[in-house]
């Protein structure tokens, strides 16, 4: 086999795996957004097939009745607010424990990554009684303060702006901005790849959050997508096993994250690439 | 300055922080159990929150709630909760739990064991028309607490078209006429007969046995014989496939497995009516008592929430004026009619009867059946029996009820 | 034109500002981890029931006695942690390496720069981990249900699936039963530890915790396909020309070059897949809720009904931090393991 056909055989099986894999990844999205749009018994006769047999609007017109848009407002509102909430607070922490010298910064930086191997999990039900003690469990603050808490975030930060010089900033502190001043004009443009993944991250984190929130109230106005489908799933409304509904609360929750994510798709993908080009 | 400031807003984050750490206690008094029956209803907005079957409950609650406010001037904020026991137990952990809660017989005992409970139940009028079944399974150490909400019982749904087509007679009379009929009613495709994989889908065989779970003490005797009898007799049946549980037939629960035609008799309650009726108004069914045992005893499971209300509430004559108002026969038989449920008052019951003579089985049986499990502290060994019985298929029936037994006697026993 | 500040004055400035900007993040840490934390050692170790504030005057410290229910007395509370431990175990030792060699051979693959729509597989490797895990554990429970998309493929190849979250059988015990052994030796089924057989313990995932493996492999590997990609890029391109003109093959380029530079990411990624995959909730929540037989119990699950379900809020939290030690004490073996073949 001459050098050629074995580097053609490489490829093409290179390519087949990676197709392959990329089935494995997409097929069950179509099957999902597919099997949203039939009736019961087709989901179930034919599970592999993505297109209806005859096509029902069934599963949405219910889920229009559940309280689906509420739910997608509230999950608006706590991610946005989230994600702002992240860039800010990490942004600045992160600056002042890379650049700026000041006693206890070692505590801090030691107390940051120490709360940052604490599960989440774990806390579940202690942050249940501290919101309940501040007054703000049952309420928009109460769902989003605890979501803002982000000990990676500032460690993220503060690891980007150790990895840059800090020539620029000099250059802005000898010109005599002040500093946040210079964290604000200066500091922050450059850290616009970094922000990027803070903000994918939180907005991503916020948005798909299920434990957090569950805890955190109990009107079902202040239900989340993922609070308020995940009910459909574990069967609170007596749905039982209603593939197509489920299916359908499933992709329609997706669609805003998926949304966000292909505006975004260039920023996250390109993470790396344009640190070798630079 | 600038130092001395930051010092202080560092205190203030410790000092909240602490605050939310060392908090005082939120006025929950020790345990007692006189009965405030005398409390005055105040105009301080009531709570209420319940876990909804469907729309049909929720808006029914819902309009009862008005009636009532309009009645009383008392405002009440009704909360359909996604996760009830949950919700109302972040409820007591925060101080605000809500003034009017569905209950039920498990979580019952906990919150009747912790005393926060207002033992109101006797105040009611006409507290004796409950089934005594009821009042059984929301007394705690020999008191009446709380007013049961409705019942419900289990019985035998049978499809009334499989059933001619079987060409099949009288509804079974026992065990053996139950076999024999699942047997004829299985064909390709629809098993005879579909139980819930779980111990409030199987115990009743228990009961009919002779056997029981608890004795009169409150012991625990669940590895009894005629237990392991019970339980043999219905793995008998799953290995013969003229029985099968809910996901073999790819169904949520025994209701959908029955509205699909995927079973042709299945042991359910009146909550399955809403749903056959709106999902599968094609099925045509007929609902009996259960079979009997091979003794010839009759039992069944009943199922019940009661109309919990904390002793601490802010409006705590409001919340009683309030359960009265929901509890008076007429208000029962609006529930009943809007989503199924039986009443749980016996005057209420007799009309039940009357207007829905064809689901006058789950009545009948309220004068034998027992309360599902409900033992303080037991959510957790209950559960850990209820997912071995699922897998009564494949596993040995006295090893189920040996570890079923000792786990729940701990529990009895630490509670003692 | 401004006067230059003294230096004394300026490092005052410096530090006030410091602490300015640190605060707001400090005092939400202060506020919604450590204070939760102290709230949670005590609550592990008092009788609280749930009934009002765990620091009310009725609750009383009851010592290590939670902790010791759950780990030296013969019982239900130590049967299910030591259930919800094996199975969470079997989660973990098949979940880290499989979503870390997956997603290492996805990033690897991705990067080439000859490689024709590189774009499209990155975005569809990545996409499912943007998927909340309300929407995957719902696609799951399809894909894997009785008559679900699994089924339908393995009825294609002609045989029977199983009913996925319906089966608790350990796949090792169902292994053994293949090769013979189907009654465990009398040394495994007298002796064991938190009140489990070490045959039950050595029964491996049930056929149920294959599903949810399968899912959370499926869901994680993008992430971490895009922690790897940045490092990847950083490899400088010369050095492994330089391997390519020492005659080295593509697998000895991995294990020479690509793998000693890959390194810190390695260890991030794998820190990263530890601690997450010791805290799985939402897909058991959402999915099984510890059924069937309690196969798919996970300590965080646990701790979550023992106390929301079962009011036993001391043992719940007693698990949480039982759950945080065993966390901690991975993270660290992980390293020392990381650093001592480094060493080699």
């Amino acid at each position: 086999m001459s050098r050629r056909t074995r580097r053609l055989a490489q490829r093409t099986l290179l390519y087949l795996v990676l197709t392959g894999c990329a089935v494995a990844y997409i097929y069950p999205f179509l099957l999902s957004v597919g099997t949203a749009f039939k009736t019961d018994p087709d989901a179930t006769a034919h599970p592999l097939n993505p297109v209806p047999s005859h096509w029902v609007l069934t599963a949405f017109n219910e889920l229009g009745q559940a309280d689906f848009l509420r739910w997608l407002a509230n999950s608006v509102v706590v991610a946005v607010l989230v994600t702002a909430g992240r860039l800010l607070f990490d942004s600045m922490a992160g600056y002042a424990l890379a650049r700026l010298r000041f006693r206890g910064r070692g505590a801090v930086f030691s107390t940051i990554i120490a709360v940052m191997a604490v599960p989440g999990v774990v806390l579940l039900i202690p942050k249940f009684l501290v919101l309940k003690q501040l007054g703000i469990y049952d309420s928009y603050p109460g769902l989003i303060a605890p979501l803002i808490t982000d000990a990676a975030g500032v460690f993220i930060m503060r690891q980007f702006f150790m990895s840059v010089h800090p020539s620029i900033e000099e250059a802005a502190k000898i010109d005599g901005a002040g500093i946040f001043r210079t964290y604000w004009s200066v500091v922050l443009p450059i850290a616009r790849p970094a922000l990027m993944t803070l903000t994918i991250l939180s907005f991503q984190g916020s948005w798909n959050d299920f434990s957090g929130i569950l805890i955190a109230h109990q009107s079902p106005s202040l239900d989340t997508l993922t609070t308020g489908v995940g009910r459909l799933v574990s069967g609170q409304l007596g749905t039982g096993l209603q593939y197509p509904l489920q299916l359908a609360a499933a992709m329609a929750m997706t669609v805003p994250v998926a949304a966000v994510f292909f505006v975004f798709q260039k920023y996250i993908m390109r993470t790396g690439e344009g640190a070798v080009k630079e | 300055m600038k130092g001395r400031r930051l010092t202080t807003v560092m205190l203030s984050a410790g000092v909240l922080a602490l605050a939310a750490a060392c908090s005082s206690n939120g006025g929950f008094s020790s345990p007692s159990s006189s009965s405030t029956a005398g409390a005055k209803p105040n105009k301080t907005p009531l709570t209420l929150m319940f876990g909804s079957s469907g729309p049909a409950e929720t808006s029914a609650v819902q309009a009862a709630a008005a009636a009532f406010t309009k009645q009383s001037g008392i405002k009440v904020k009704v909360i359909p909760a996604s996760n009830l026991t949950q919700q109302v137990a972040q409820g007591f952990a925060g101080n605000h739990p809500p003034d009017v809660f569905y209950l039920d017989s498990l979580t019952f005992q906990n919150y009747a064991k912790d005393g926060v409970l207002d033992p109101y139940a006797p105040t009611m009028p006409n507290a004796t028309g409950f089934s005594p079944v009821l009042k059984e399974t929301f007394s705690y150490q020999g008191k009446f607490i709380c007013a049961p909400k409705d019942v419900s019982t289990d019985a035998l749904y049978v499809n009334t078209q499989d059933w001619q087509q079987a060409g099949l007679g009288a509804p079974p009379a026992n065990w053996s006429q139950l076999r024999a009929d699942a047997q004829k009613l299985t064909t390709h495709g629809r098993t005879g007969l579909v139980l819930d994989n779980s111990e409030s889908g199987i115990d009743m065989f228990l009961y009919q046995n002779g056997g029981s779970v608890q004795d009169r003490a409150g012991n625990v005797v669940l590895d009894s014989q005629q237990n392991v009898q019970a339980l043999a007799f219905v793995k008998s049946m799953l290995a013969s496939h003229i029985m099968k549980f809910p996901p073999q037939l790819n169904a949520g629960f025994s209701g959908q497995a029955f509205g699909e035609n995927k079973a042709a008799m299945v042991i359910t309650g009146p909550w399955e009516n809403g749903t056959l009726q709106s999902d599968y108004p094609h099925i045509k069914f007929k609902v009996y008592p259960l079979p009997a045992g091979p003794t010839g005893i009759h039992a069944t499971l009943s199922f019940t929430n009661c109309w919990g209300v904390p002793k601490d509430s802010k409006n705590l004559g409001g919340a009683l004026a309030f359960v009265k108002y929901l509890t008076a026969p007429q208000q029962e038989m609006k529930f009943s009619t809007a989503f199924g449920v039986i009443p749980s008052r016996a005057a209420a019951q007799a009309t039940y009867m009357r207007a829905y003579p064809q689901y006058a089985a789950f009545v009948r049986e309220l004068s034998y059946a027992h309360p599902d499990i409900a033992i303080a502290g037991a959510t957790q060994a209950i559960s850990a029996y209820s997912s071995a019985l699922a897998q009564l298929g494949s596993s040995d029936p006295a090893s189920i009820l040996k570890t079923a037994q000792r786990n729940l006697q701990a529990v009895v026993n630490s509670s003692k | 034109m401004n006067l230059l500040p003294r230096r004394g004055s300026l490092r005052r400035q410096e530090a006030a500002a410091g602490w300015l900007m640190t605060v707001p993040a400090i005092a939400l840490l202060l506020v919604f981890l450590v204070a939760p934390i102290a709230m949670a050692a005590w609550v592990s170790l008092s009788n609280w029931t749930g009934i009002g504030s765990p620091f009310a005057s009725g609750v009383s410290s009851v010592g290590m006695r939670n902790y010791a229910a759950l780990l030296t007395e013969p019982g239900l509370a130590q049967q299910q942690l030591g259930e919800s431990l094996r199975n969470n175990l079997y989660y973990v030792i098949l979940v880290v390496p499989l979503q870390t060699v997956l997603s290492l051979g996805l990033a690897l693959a991705v990067s080439r720069k000859r490689l024709a729509g590189r774009g499209f597989f990155r975005t569809a490797y990545y996409f499912p981990s943007i998927t909340s895990s309300v929407a995957i554990s719902i696609m799951f429970l399809f894909v894997f249900g009785n008559a679900g998309v699994v089924n339908a493929v393995i009825g294609y190849l002609g045989a029977h699936g199983p009913d996925w979250f319906d089966n608790p059988s350990g796949v090792l015990h169902l292994v053994y039963s293949g090769l013979g052994v189907t009654q465990p030796p009398a040394a495994l089924a007298d002796h064991g530890l938190l009140g489990m057989p070490w045959w039950e313990w050595l029964a491996g995932p049930s056929v149920a915790m294959i599903a949810i493996i399968t899912l959370a492999v499926w869901t994680t590997s993008g992430t971490f396909m895009l922690i790897f990609l940045p490092a990847i890029y950083a490899i400088p391109a010369e050095l492994e020309e330089a391997a390519i003109v020492d005659g080295a093959n593509a697998w000895q380029r991995l294990r020479r070059v690509i793998l000693p530079m890959l390194r810190p990411t390695l260890f991030l990624v794998l820190t990263l897949g530890l601690i997450g995959t010791w805290q799985v909730f939402d897909q058991i929540y959402l999915m099984s809720q510890g059924n069937p037989a309690g196969t798919t119990l996970t300590p965080a699950y646990l701790s979550y009904v023992e106390s929301f379900g079962n009011q036993q809020w001391g043992q719940g939290a007693a698990i949480s931090f039982i759950l945080f030690a065993i966390i901690v004490i991975f993270t660290i073996l992980q390293r020392l393991m990381l650093r001592d073949r480094g060493a080699t």
